[in-house]
């Protein structure tokens, strides 16, 4: 039946595509089914190579990435006492941006491979070190009861109970991280590597051939869907069921107090501050290119110039940013509700929101800036793409998990669908939406900056690509700076914002 | 792992492995003895550096003692910072990306200049077509708003007033010139133009070199201390580039295949990269050149360089060119 549903799906994609093409056929934009195949037949050799070395390069960072992410939950379900400092340091390191750590990754690791590989690893090792520490918890506690009375410490519990416990969250942080290895491993390859799909998309780009630019974002969706589906049938095979999971970093017990708070906050940054100038200073990395916090500091107190240059790059970028982001998030709930009320669109939807999730930004984002233009509407649209199909996946698990009781008290005194929606299943969903949130600011993050170096040269984005001309790595660093901060007052708000409202709606949420 | 060392000792460990190495299986003299040297291109690989691939798979290098990987780069590859750090000994820059890099402490100096005019040109369609500077006024360029100085010192230099002409942002492409949303566009000569005649769109180009903008452009950079401690090295970079130029303008068709050829994965055209190899040549090989050899440039070309770049707020002084080992890599 799914297949069915499946097949149906792709026919109807196929014809309206078929449509969009003929309509459109005197613009540049739409490549036609039968373009894109006779590129793809014409070019086979080259673009089987070229995926299978991207593809290489996204296997490697994907193992790195989740065996960095495995340690890093590992040591915080030890140390219970460094999970701040762990989860805020690796929150940070998530969203450095992509456009900026290239050039450094290459620069220390001279030609090779080693800078998509890497890139591949930063980007998949977040989300399954956020589902792991979910996972490792997931133990009744009378196991770790049991533990202690045996005499075993915190290790051995680690390695005989709680590692088994989590496998079902494993998978599931590992089914999102393939497609997000894939996608890292392709923006790596613009740091110059010598083959690959990310360097096949770059010429298409720039030589604006329309059907090259369709037959690769075609290709490297498929190769994501399918990578996305082979990560889930082998967790499935080997766990036996997969976990309705949100991922969202576990809450920390409230406290009254609140410096403690602010105590680790302080001492992340500080330990963030350390490892950036320890790192370079270790690696000898020259001063020419690769600055210190000291030099950052030194340069924006100096030149006016260069604060006012960072500060109007910055408005320009959250312009975008911000409508983009909200509008992601109220699409994808708005979607979910949607659905729930037309049960049947279920089955078509679902699966197209899974496999279009998977679809790596850098192919989609020129075709959409394409057909909205460089302005503003553009790149909010590639933001709000991104952010839309998590959340709406997410939102839609946290409609479901509306307990039935209550929806049957609901059905027995006669209420329609939108009221039992307003008062049972929307409240229920708020968490999953403001898991979602949170998991969105590192990707609208990405999303900007990757559209505005790549197709509208406007924003922070450009600014950092510009270094390439003008040498000025002060300003890329600042900049650096300038979007992390930014991400961690993002993310500082959704927490603001989730706390407000849950206190309404889901109390027991905020124990 | 040996890559993230410090790049001195890493040379040093290197060396001395491969020293270990001959001395304690008696290896006969030969491909191990050729010294490795990166050699850091300034963009994707296309015909735009023929010579250099002919010099690689002519052996103009390993007959130099030298074994040079080519790097390419890409719009998220930058040159300068693989130079400064000594991953790369040599790399493909331009006199302005130079002066600016200099002027945030880089040690460099350009020891040889590949085109001695600067790509930049004006593309138009034929129908409406820009031949001079003066043909610009009234008219809507497209162009990457961070080429602005460049525009600015064209119109400097010929008279034009800038506000006269309509600045429209636009991304790297053909496409607004194209459907009309442009009368002119901003780009190099072997690029854009190039694609359009490919793909049947008529079209004129006005080279800015020619009225006055001199800015050395796919320039070898160095390093003070390359220069001091690795001259035999560079010398030898230069001699190999120089015979892999000459053969490149005798045969600039057999260039373009070899570059397709070598790079099956880049996904180049042939079509397109034998137009653009004979594009280059004007752009290269001048009477300067006939008379010198690949790569020259004088005191002259190099005070008229110092003027343009003010221009476009670059104030270097001519100690910025070191042709003392282009005159080796000749004699």
């Amino acid at each position: 039946m799914q297949i069915w549903a499946g097949f149906m799906t792709a026919l109807v994609a196929i014809s309206l595509w078929g449509g969009a093409a003929h309509v459109f056929s005197e613009s540049v934009l739409v490549a036609s089914p039968s373009g894109v195949w006779a590129f793809v037949s014409s070019n086979s050799g080259l673009l089987v190579r070229a995926t299978l070395t991207t593809a290489q390069n996204a296997a490697l960072g994907f193992v790195w990435g989740n065996i960095a992410a495995v340690i890093m939950a590992g040591l915080v379900t030890m140390q219970p006492r460094a999970e701040r400092v762990v989860s805020a340091s690796a929150l940070v390191i998530f969203c450095l941006p992509l456009v900026a750590t290239g050039p450094i990754l290459r620069v220390i690791s001279g030609p090779g491979s080693a800078p998509q590989i890497a890139l591949a690893g930063l980007a998949v090792y977040y989300t399954t070190y956020l589902a792991l520490l979910v996972g490792l918890r997931a133990m009744p506690r009378s196991w770790s009861d049991l533990m202690s009375v045996y005499g075993r410490g915190s290790f051995m519990t680690l390695i005989t109970v709680r590692a088994r416990a989590s496998l079902p969250y494993l998978f599931a942080g590992l089914q999102i991280a393939a497609p997000a290895a894939f996608l890292g491993a392709m923006i790596g390859e613009f740091t110059g590597a010598e083959r690959g799909l990310g360097v096949l998309t770059l010429r298409a780009m720039r030589g604006l051939d329309v059907d090259a630019t369709w037959s690769l974002a075609l290709i490297s969706a498929t190769v994501a869907v399918l990578a996305y589906a082979l990560v889930g049938r082998i967790g499935e095979r080997l766990v036996g069921y997969a976990p309705v999971i949100i991922l969202s970093p576990p809450k920390p017990p409230t406290r009254r107090n609140i410096w403690p708070g602010i105590a680790e906050m302080v001492a992340a940054a500080l330990f963030l501050l350390l490892l950036w100038q320890v790192a370079m200073d270790v690696f000898q990395l020259n001063r020419f290119f690769a600055k210190r916090p000291g030099d950052v500091v030194r340069y924006l107190a100096a030149d006016a110039d260069a604060r006012l240059t960072l500060w109007v790059a910055l408005k320009e970028t959250m312009a975008a940013t911000i409508p983009g982001f909200l509008s992601g998030l109220l699409l994808g709930a708005g979607l979910a509700v949607a659905v729930i009320l037309f049960p049947k669109a279920t089955r078509v939807v679902l699966p197209v929101a899974v496999a279009l999730r998977s679809i790596p930004i850098i192919t989609t984002a020129p075709l959409i800036v394409l057909a909205l233009g460089r302005g503003a509407t553009g790149t909010i649209t590639v933001v709000a793409v991104m952010i839309f199909f998590p959340t709406f996946v997410a939102c839609l698990q946290g409609l479901r998990q509306a307990p039935q009781q209550i929806i049957d008290v609901f059905h027995t005194y006669g209420a329609g669908p939108v009221r039992v929606l307003g008062a049972a299943q929307i409240p229920a969903m708020m968490p999953a939406l403001f898991a979602s949130a949170k998991m969105a600011v590192p990707a609208a993050i990405l999303a900007v900056t990757t559209t505005e170096w790549l197709a509208t040269g406007k924003g922070i984005g450009v600014l950092m690509a510009l270094t390439s001309t003008t040498s000025n790595y002060n300003m890329l660093w600042s900049c650096i700076v300038a979007i992390t901060l930014v991400a961690v007052v993002m993310y500082a708000a959704v927490l603001w914002a989730e706390r407000m409202v849950l206190a309404i709606y889901a109390s027991e949420q905020l124990t | 792992m040996t890559y993230l060392m410090h790049p001195t000792r890493r040379s040093f460990l290197s060396t001395g492995a491969a020293a270990l190495g001959a001395a304690s299986f008696g290896l006969p003299a030969g491909a191990d003895d050729r010294k490795q040297v990166n050699f850091q291109l300034s963009w994707l690989h296309s015909v735009q550096f023929g010579g250099s691939y002919i010099a690689q798979k002519s052996g103009y290098w390993s007959d130099q003692g030298l074994a040079v990987s080519l790097t390419q780069g890409g719009p998220n590859a930058p040159v300068e910072p693989p130079v400064v750090s000594g991953t790369a000994l040599v790399g493909i820059s331009a006199a302005d990306y130079t002066a600016a890099a200099v002027a945030q402490g880089a040690p460099f100096k350009i020891i040889a200049v590949a085109m001695q005019k600067n790509p930049f040109a004006i593309a138009s369609l034929s129908a409406n077509p820009v031949n001079a500077p003066a043909d610009l006024v009234g008219k809507k360029i497209g162009m990457s708003v961070s080429n602005t100085p460049v525009l600015q010192a064209l119109c400097a230099l010929n008279d034009v007033d800038i506000n006269q002409i309509e600045i429209v942002p636009t991304q790297y492409d053909p496409a607004p010139l194209v459907s009309g949303q442009v009368d002119c566009l901003l780009c190099w000569e072997t690029d854009l133009p190039v694609a359009m005649t490919i793909q049947g769109v008529d079209n004129t180009t006005m080279l800015m070199a020619d009225h006055g903008y001199s800015v050395h452009s796919q320039t070898y950079i160095a390093t003070e201390d390359s220069i001091a401690n690795r001259r035999a090295e560079l010398v030898g970079l230069l001699k190999g580039e120089i015979a892999g130029w000459n053969d490149y303008l005798a045969d600039t068709k057999a260039a373009a295949v070899l570059t397709v050829d070598m790079f099956p994965d880049a996904g180049l055209d042939l079509p397109t990269q034998v137009l653009q190899a004979e594009r280059q040549v004007p752009l290269m090989f001048s009477d300067l050149t006939a008379a010198n050899g690949f790569g020259w440039f004088t005191d002259e070309t190099v005070a008229a360089n110092v003027e343009t770049l003010a221009l476009l707020g670059r104030e270097v002084g001519p100690d910025l060119w070191d042709r003392s080992l282009l005159e080796d890599a000749h004699a």
